[in-house]
């Protein structure tokens, strides 16, 4: 009682951190009971916690012994599983060594928690309160999507592509692709097979799909053999009816990055580990593959239009781009947790 | 916790800074109640020494009235033995007159000292004698004088001699 009278007192101070490649973006918001009093943005040229990064924390932190720190969970070894039951757990991945998450009694999330504890270790001079899975920021932020038919949801990040498929709130599938482990692990070199002319040059005459030899994984896949069956404009017809109008509308109001050479090669690099997960959704008997056909991007770092035409092009998916501030996602997620 | 892996940390508003208030606040505090204990128990004191004082005063009024009876008493004994030594005095006096009245001629062998009159027994050679040189000065003296005779062996006359004086007069002499 007494604790609750003095919580009252105080501003509740929420500190989100969101690793990057390169930099880590902090957030803060300053919540009363009314709402969020201020809100900070601050972005420091380090992976880890330095001084600076730690002196701009505190100067909040220390206004009210009620600050909450939250980070986005980076760890390569995440994902998402379509089942809460613990007896067919093990049957999508071995969870001896993770933490894991139910939602809804319908699917969890799950980390390294080793993982867990390199974050809690590296954090140990401001601590940590909260460790949140980019799918909890995918079905927090497609909350109204997710409940509906059928459709493949991401969360672009710098390194990391969390993607899941959804239907009526159920998760039939979910990936988190590390863009630079699979990179290696890609046939698809950019560096080695594309060089800088060949993109000057593709992007001059436009890029035919067709000729882009990132297909291999696509060889397994029996179901893309029907696409080619889609290209007579009755078909595509049929397509435009099932494509969000009302997501049209909001994405028409949000302006894409512009494209250039480096947002090509990543972009192109998604959109390959996109395709193959797709891949892996439709063949991997493991999973309940169904048709897509819409696909909603949380595009966190400013993606180009190249993907979109990529996925549309190639895949003939409805593509709706939203974008999305992963900081304030992540202190969204802080809030509902805190119940305020 | 619905999305977080882990539990936050629990929360106190405890910090160091409150907590310095706060010790600062209970150090202030205890000086405070310790200084009213303190001030309580003088006022306690206090009341107590007066409550003391006032029954030696009290006591010490009543001692007083004592002393004042009793210095009353000693002033009336002073006084009374003051008149008694005056009257002592006097009659010592009056006694040492009262025989340098009696005449060598005339021998007295009884004084009797009444309250308001004086008896005198005694031998003269005769009457004349008596009269003059005794009776006289007597009657100077006493308001009343009364004179009896009766003979001798050898031819004098043994006498008594009663005197008295009257008390009206002798009360006017008390109240000078």
């Amino acid at each position: 009682m007494l604790g609750k009278f003095f919580e009252s007192l105080y501003l509740k101070v929420i500190v989100n951190i969101v690793v990057e490649r390169s930099r880590t973006v902090v957030y803060i918001e300053l919540c009363s009971k009314k709402g969020v009093v201020s809100a900070h943005q601050e972005s420091f040229e380090t992976l880890d916690i330095n001084s600076t990064m730690l002196e701009f924390i505190r100067s909040y932190t220390n206004e009210s012994p009620f600050s909450y720190i939250s980070i986005l969970d980076s760890s390569a070894e995440q994902g998402a599983i379509p089942t809460c039951s613990k007896n067919r757990l093990s049957y999508y991945h071995d969870l001896s060594a993770c933490e894991y998450k139910c939602f809804d009694e319908k699917w969890i999330t799950y980390t390294s928690k080793t993982d867990l504890y390199t974050i809690e270790k590296r954090y140990k001079e401001i601590g940590m309160d909260f460790i949140f899975s980019p799918f909890s920021i995918l079905s927090n932020f497609f909350k109204d999507k997710v409940n509906g038919a059928l459709g493949m949801y991401i969360v672009v990040q710098d390194n990391y592509l969390s993607l899941g498929i959804f239907e009526n709130s159920e998760l039939l599938f979910a990936e988190h692709l590390d863009m630079e482990h699979n990179a290696d692990r890609d046939e698809i070199s950019l560096s080695d097979e594309i060089t800088q002319d060949d993109i000057e040059l593709d992007m001059d005459k436009e890029i035919d799909l067709d000729d882009v030899e990132v297909l291999d994984d696509m060889e397994d896949l029996d179901s893309f053999g029907d696409i080619e069956d889609l290209d007579s404009i009755e078909e595509i017809a049929e397509f435009s009816e099932n494509q969000d109008i009302e997501e049209e509308f909001y994405e028409a109001e949000e302006v894409l990055a512009e494209s250039d050479e480096a947002h090509f090669n990543e972009d192109y690099q998604r959109f390959s580990l996109i395709k193959s997960s797709v891949g892996n959704f439709y063949s991997d008997k493991k999973y309940e593959s169904q048709f897509i056909e819409n696909i909603y991007i949380a595009d966190g770092i400013g993606v180009s239009p190249d993907l979109k035409h990529y996925l549309e092009e190639e895949m003939f998916l409805n593509v709706y781009i939203r974008h999305v501030d992963l900081s304030a996602e992540l202190c969204e997620l802080s809030k509902m947790e805190l119940g305020l | 916790m619905k999305y977080s892996y882990i539990k936050p940390r629990a929360k106190s508003v405890f910090t160091q800074e409150i907590q310095l208030i706060l010790s600062f606040f209970t150090m202030t505090l205890v000086m405070l109640f310790l200084t009213y204990a303190f001030l309580l128990y003088k006022n306690y004191a206090f009341a107590s020494d007066k409550k003391e004082t006032l029954q030696e005063r009290m006591a010490l009024e009543i001692s007083l009235e004592e002393m004042k009876e009793k210095i009353v008493f000693i002033e009336k004994q002073k006084m009374l033995s003051e008149r008694v030594y005056t009257q002592n005095s006097v009659l010592k006096d009056s006694i040492a007159n009262l025989f340098d009245l009696v005449p060598t001629r005339i021998t007295l062998s009884k004084a009797q000292l009444l309250e308001n009159g004086l008896i005198l027994y005694g031998i003269t050679p005769n009457k004349d004698v008596y009269n003059f040189m005794l009776q006289a000065p007597l009657r100077s003296i006493f308001h009343r004088t009364y004179s009896s005779f009766y003979p001798a062996q050898n031819g004098w006359l043994r006498f008594v001699s009663t005197n008295y004086l009257d008390k009206t007069e002798e009360e006017s002499i008390d109240e000078n």
